[in-house]
């Protein structure tokens, strides 16, 4: 147990010694979060992932609306330590352009298409970053962002038809 | 010869779930392929969003059909570490029971799956038919059959019932004695092995650029890359269990770790049966009513080792009723879709099926 704290200690050393780093969190036992700025991300990714972290878990988005910003959030994880990271960073919501990672790990590609086609980042670089996958003519704003109605847009695009009979007491009823 | 467009499924047998591959072939040899998803995207992420701590029990164990107890142990591991709860030991341990009997009625539907693109529906009849006796375990515990809702944030929804520590013991005592049959039947029958072996290879290197956990990662690298082993949850640290791992991973391979899994499963279950200690279930998240938790502010993330890999869940609170957002990581994402686009080419088209099944797909987690 001891160790694996150590090996925690000598990671958030490590990284704050080589990057300018925000907030460091400890989110539960085994787990810590890095805040970095965003011309930061690529360089701190390709340093952790040298550092033993090869395995890309996800790369998912986060909408704060109330500071007009979207994190985006690498979860990577180390099989060797047991050691899982969080490496966070906020872009703006106004201009959600953001550089693709697809050359550290290959593997974000459908994962940078998925924050895309949900939030509307872009991300640059990333070659099929315009196709759809999911969202067959999808022709609303992109679905995850908080201001996003789910119910107003399925009033809207599937209005409560009229019947011309009544069916709705119908069924159970005693004759 | 011309290259002609095709689709396979979403109503075919040899799909597993609401997906389709939209493939160019030549001849009965695929040039191109991509999975066309989201014919099953019930907008879980967004969902969630509107529902309350607890309302989401009721739906998250949709987004995996075969093994849904995952989804609600990742969910309730969350809201457990954000609201520093301390989970009872007894909880502990009958979450293992329910993950471990979920994995081996998954498993066994895996391992009968081949049954469906090779044509040996005897391996698929055995198979669901011993997975529906699991199935009635299940009902007898959590009152539910396929989706249980029985993990909860806190523990348990409630204790076992008595007498059923006897069942499961009969029901592994059963299924070990004829384990041996299906391996007759589905490893060592040379109409299959002319299909899975050295077919559909994962190499190392590929491992590593996908991302591909589960038995695609241990079946290749030859690791014990197991989370039950490297990052252990619950009581996984408490019992003894191997990993199998091998260094060449074809369809085959991938087919025997998968059964040789299904014993350390067995093994598993009658250790937690042994070891389980008696107390209460279920401790509080916060007070008051289940419908108005609060959740402390907080963003983490959990996961645990499903029968297909990594499954996971990225939870973000603002301290109110409900999240403010949910991301799954299902553990099928990397292979079911770069895998797929990537080294599905080259194959022929009745490989596809063998991919889906032997790869451990399951699309309704790469849809959310």
């Amino acid at each position: 147990m001891n160790s694996m704290n150590n090996n925690v200690n000598d990671l958030v050393n490590d990284i704050k010694s080589k990057f300018k780093v925000l907030n460091v969190e400890h989110p539960k036992e085994n787990q810590v979060s890095f805040d970095f700025k965003k011309e930061d991300i690529h360089s701190a990714l390709s340093h952790i992932r040298s550092k033993g972290w090869v395995q890309l878990s996800m790369l998912t988005c986060i909408d704060w609306l109330e500071d007009n910003e979207f994190q985006l959030v690498y979860l990577v994880f180390n099989w060797e330590q047991g050691i899982r990271i969080q490496i966070r960073t906020r872009i703006d919501r106004d201009n959600p352009t953001f550089g693709t990672a697809v050359n550290v790990y290959p593997g974000v590609k459908f994962y940078e298409r998925d924050v895309h086609e949900f939030f509307g980042v872009v991300f640059d670089g990333n070659p099929d970053s315009n196709k759809q996958l999911f969202l067959e003519n999808w022709d609303d704003m992109p679905p995850l962002r908080k201001d996003f109605d789910s119910v107003a847009y399925s009033d809207k695009k599937y209005p409560v038809r009229k019947y011309k009979a009544d069916f709705s007491s119908k069924a159970g009823d005693k004759k | 010869m011309k290259e002609i467009k095709l689709f396979v499924g979403p109503q075919h047998p040899g799909m597993h779930g609401n997906a389709s591959i939209h493939m160019y072939v030549d001849g009965d040899i695929i040039n191109r392929a991509y999975l066309l998803p989201g014919m099953l995207h019930r907008g879980f992420e967004k969902s969630m969003e509107r529902r309350t701590w607890m309302n989401n029990i009721a739906l998250i164990p949709r987004i995996c059909v075969p093994e849904p107890d995952t989804n609600e142990m990742v969910y309730a591991m969350n809201i457990e570490t954000l609201a520093k709860i301390q989970v009872p030991e007894r909880a502990d341990w009958i979450r293992m029971l329910i993950l471990e009997l979920a994995r081996l009625s998954a498993h066994l539907m895996a391992f009968g799956g081949i049954g469906g693109p090779t044509g040996l529906y005897s391996a698929m009849y055995w198979a669901q038919a011993d997975r529906d006796l699991i199935l009635t375990l299940f009902e007898e515990i959590t009152g539910q059959r396929i989706y249980h809702m029985y993990i909860v944030a806190g523990g348990v929804r409630k204790d076992l019932p008595k007498g059923i520590e006897k069942k499961i013991i009969e029901f592994l005592d059963d299924l070990e004695s004829r384990l041996p049959d299906y391996e007759d039947l589905v490893l060592n029958n040379p109409t299959i092995l002319a299909r899975i072996k050295d077919n559909i290879l994962l190499p190392k290197e590929v491992v590593w650029e996908l991302g591909v956990t589960g038995i695609g990662m241990r079946s290749a690298t030859g690791q014990e890359y197991d989370i039950r082993k490297v990052n252990p949850y619950a009581k996984y640290d408490k019992v003894e269990f191997e990993v199998p791992t091998a260094t060449y991973s074809d369809a085959l391979t991938r087919m025997t770790l998968k059964y040789r899994e299904m014993y350390q499963t067995i093994r598993i279950i009658r250790q937690v049966l042994d070891m389980m200690p008696s107390g209460d279930v279920r401790a509080k998240v916060d007070d008051g009513s289940a419908l108005r938790w609060k959740v402390p502010k907080g963003q983490v993330y959990s996961a645990v080792e499903a029968s297909r890999g990594e499954y996971g869940y990225y939870t973000v609170s603002t301290g109110e009723t409900k999240p403010y957002r949910v991301a799954v990581r299902g553990a099928s994402f990397p292979q079911g879709l770069l895998g797929l686009e990537k080294y599905l080419p080259g194959h022929r088209i009745d490989d596809a099926p063998l991919w889906f099944d032997t790869m451990g797909i399951c699309s309704p987690e790469i849809d959310r």
